[in-house]
């Protein structure tokens, strides 16, 4: 169980530092959404199922789709 | 409103004071509610006394709730989570006002016809899902909150691979502001009859509760997540909707 969290952990902070680090920002939100999945994995390995599904599916779900919706109207505006 | 950058050095100065002293004085007010915030708690006691052993002994007889988060969320704390729903509906109605014009349908062709048939076998269990983790929100993980997202997803899912104006004709935005209204009536609706019946706003209605464990238990708990399920889930495609209303405008 203690290999699994710290394993858990160290990805968390990778995951969050390639978020910052990218200027491109497909990449930035598809790290987002995997840091959101290891949270999920957190949660649950604490023994927070409640937390552990809101965010798996406003985390991982919701906030990868509006991010995509905004990224695309981004885009739009630029090649006008 | 800006100041004009020409006028007169020492009312600019004295602007910049006035502006200073009323952040700070700002400042100063938040820092002191928040302080006599903090002094109203109570001290910490350990795990084996105070408000948390509390509910974990007595929360079973208190709600029949087997989930206790859900006995605090919907029993307890049965206003704060009023007060959450309320904060959503406030996004809601400015992201609408200011996002949307007008509700037309803005449609693109879609995704391939492989991910069309994959998603119409998939969208049943998707919504099966969903009504699980609403309606078996007091006895299993989850509840209204989660389970809506589950619904709202439904939503979005076909507004990216249909195209925004399936999702207008299957689900319209009036329906979904008809949803999002029904719910929080719903909400406000039990609370109210925790005062006529029980004597206390969102009080747990005693009548309605059954054996423990069974689906139709604990008090006026399943209803409330029925409740709060359907306004977030209606809430939350609204919000997408108006998001992704122009964004494929160009796609034709």
């Amino acid at each position: 169980m203690e290999v699994l969290e710290i394993i858990l952990v160290v990805f968390l902070v990778f995951s969050a530092l390639m978020t910052v680090r990218f200027d491109e920002e497909l990449i930035s939100i598809i790290f987002l959404s995997i840091f959101s999945l290891i949270l999920t994995a957190l949660y649950l390995l604490h023994k927070a199922a409640d937390v552990a599904l809101a965010e798996a599916v406003i985390g991982a779900g919701l906030n990868t789709a509006i991010f995509m919706s905004a990224i695309s109207q981004i885009r739009h505006g630029d090649s006008d | 409103m800006e100041i004009p950058t020409e006028t007169q050095p020492e009312v600019e100065i004295l602007n910049k004071l006035m502006k200073k002293t009323l952040i700070s004085g700002v400042l100063i007010g938040v820092a002191f509610a928040l302080y006599h915030n903090f002094a109203l708690m109570p001290e910490y006691q350990g795990l084996n006394e105070g408000l948390s052993n509390y509910i974990l002994k007595s929360g079973l007889n208190d709600t029949g709730s087997l989930n206790l988060i859900t006995a605090v969320l919907y029993d307890y704390r049965a206003f704060d989570s009023l007060g959450e729903s309320t904060v959503i509906f406030g996004a809601v109605s400015g992201i609408v006002l200011i996002l949307s014009r007008k509700m037309l349908p803005v449609s693109s062709k879609g995704l391939s016809f492989i991910v069309k048939r994959t998603l119409g076998i998939m969208t049943p269990f998707i919504a099966l899902f969903g009504f699980y983790v609403i309606t078996h929100g007091h006895l299993t993980p989850g509840g209204g909150f989660q389970g809506g997202v589950i619904l709202a997803a439904i939503s979005i899912i076909f507004s990216i691979v249909y195209g925004s104006a399936f999702d207008y004709r299957r689900y319209s935005p009036q329906t979904k502001t008809a949803l999002e209204t029904g719910g929080a009536l719903t909400f406000l609706g039990l609370g109210l009859a925790g005062i006529l019946m029980e004597g206390a706003f969102l009080h747990n209605l005693g009548f309605l509760t059954a054996e423990t464990g069974t689906l139709i238990s604990a008090g006026s708990i399943p209803y409330i997540n029925i409740g709060v399920g359907f306004k977030v889930g209606a809430g939350l495609a609204i919000i997408f909707y108006s998001m992704i209303q122009k964004t494929f405008e160009e796609d034709f």
